[in-house]
């Protein structure tokens, strides 16, 4: 499991790639977490070159939704490919999350 | 969030019980076997022992937790092999679910939560009943599931599994009055889908709800 941060303005872009799984989930909140930091978090997780997520993975996606919104920031996911997407859609996390097919529309849904 | 005091498996059985009388609630004895494995299996789920997918249950780590009906489960699966479904290790644990139950039943009491009495029905029936001492943790529990329903709040990972617990045994109205039930129908439905090992025990309970319903209408 790979993770890469930057920033847009006002928004963190935190980038999954590889497989979130148990063995991924504790690094992947931690790094979830880290972009959480510092006021009223923005966040727009990029999702497209992640391959593979277990229920560890959407657990990990709900504590950081859940801190989110005690922050009363806003978080946005993009670029679900069709495997995550049908997690998504089965799990009904696609309810919990706002879901942009891009990093443009993410930012803009973000803000 | 405190630190729960609880696992699921002694917090289900908690809320399966009638307060005043210690009675379990009525479901199907097949359905409470289930709900009670999948009680243990999300609690090995968050404790990172095992995972799970669309496709199958993941025995992740098997190291013992120094819990005695966890650690069974654990070597249970250990014992299944891989490639086993969410469906099948909830069958295949449920199988020593009155086990988990009895174990379950002497912590609440060495903990001081429930407290044994022991009776007998008749001279062939014997039946144990467990009243209610503590009403504590239920309370707190039961008042943190209703404040979720009734609000967009988003759950934590423990919060949504108890939902899926409560869901399945038809408990929704320990914590939610007839008209929101109605009310929070979609909000169940769509927390409860949150956990895929409590969406398997949901499914295996309906459908034992549906063939138990199905048999008593073609017995009478």
């Amino acid at each position: 499991m790979e993770f890469a941060q930057e920033q847009v303005g006002d928004v963190v872009i935190v980038k999954l790639a590889g497989r979130l799984d148990s063995s991924a989930a504790q690094p992947a909140e931690e790094s979830l977490t880290r972009a959480l930091a510092g006021g009223t978090p923005h966040l727009a997780i990029d999702m497209s070159a992640l391959q593979y997520i277990s229920s560890a993975g959407l657990r990990v996606l709900l504590v950081v939704a859940k801190k989110v919104q005690q922050a009363k920031g806003k978080v946005v996911l993009f670029g679900l490919g069709p495997n995550v997407r049908e997690v998504f859609s089965i799990s009904g996390f696609d309810k919990i999350f706002s879901i942009e097919a891009d990093a443009a529309s993410a930012v803009a849904a973000v803000r | 969030m405190p630190q729960a005091t609880l696992g699921f498996v002694e917090e289900i059985l908690l809320l399966q019980l009638d307060d005043t009388h210690g009675r379990f609630i009525d479901l199907p004895l097949s359905a409470a076997d289930v709900v009670l494995a999948g009680a243990a299996l999300m609690e090995l789920a968050l404790d990172n022992r095992v995972d799970s997918d669309l496709e199958q249950l993941i025995l992740v780590d098997r190291t013992p937790t120094g819990d005695d009906i966890l650690d069974d489960v654990l070597v249970e699966l250990g014992q299944a092999g891989a490639g086993l479904s969410v469906a099948a290790a909830l069958e295949r644990i449920s199988a020593n679910a009155e086990k988990y139950q009895e174990r379950a039943l002497k912590r609440l009491v060495a903990k001081g939560i429930l407290r044994e009495d022991d009776g007998r029905f008749l001279w062939v029936f014997h039946t144990r009943r467990y009243p209610v001492v503590d009403d504590r943790e239920p309370r707190e529990v039961k008042a943190r599931l209703r404040q979720l329903l009734l609000t967009d709040e988003i759950p934590d990972p423990r919060d949504v599994v108890l939902i899926c617990l409560i869901d399945a045994c038809g408990l929704l109205d320990l914590v939610l009055t007839p008209d929101e039930i109605a009310e929070t129908k979609l909000r169940v439905e769509q927390l409860s889908r949150l956990d895929l090992i409590g969406q398997a025990v949901i499914k295996a309970v309906a459908e034992i709800r549906f063939i138990v319903k199905n048999a008593a209408a073609t017995l009478y």
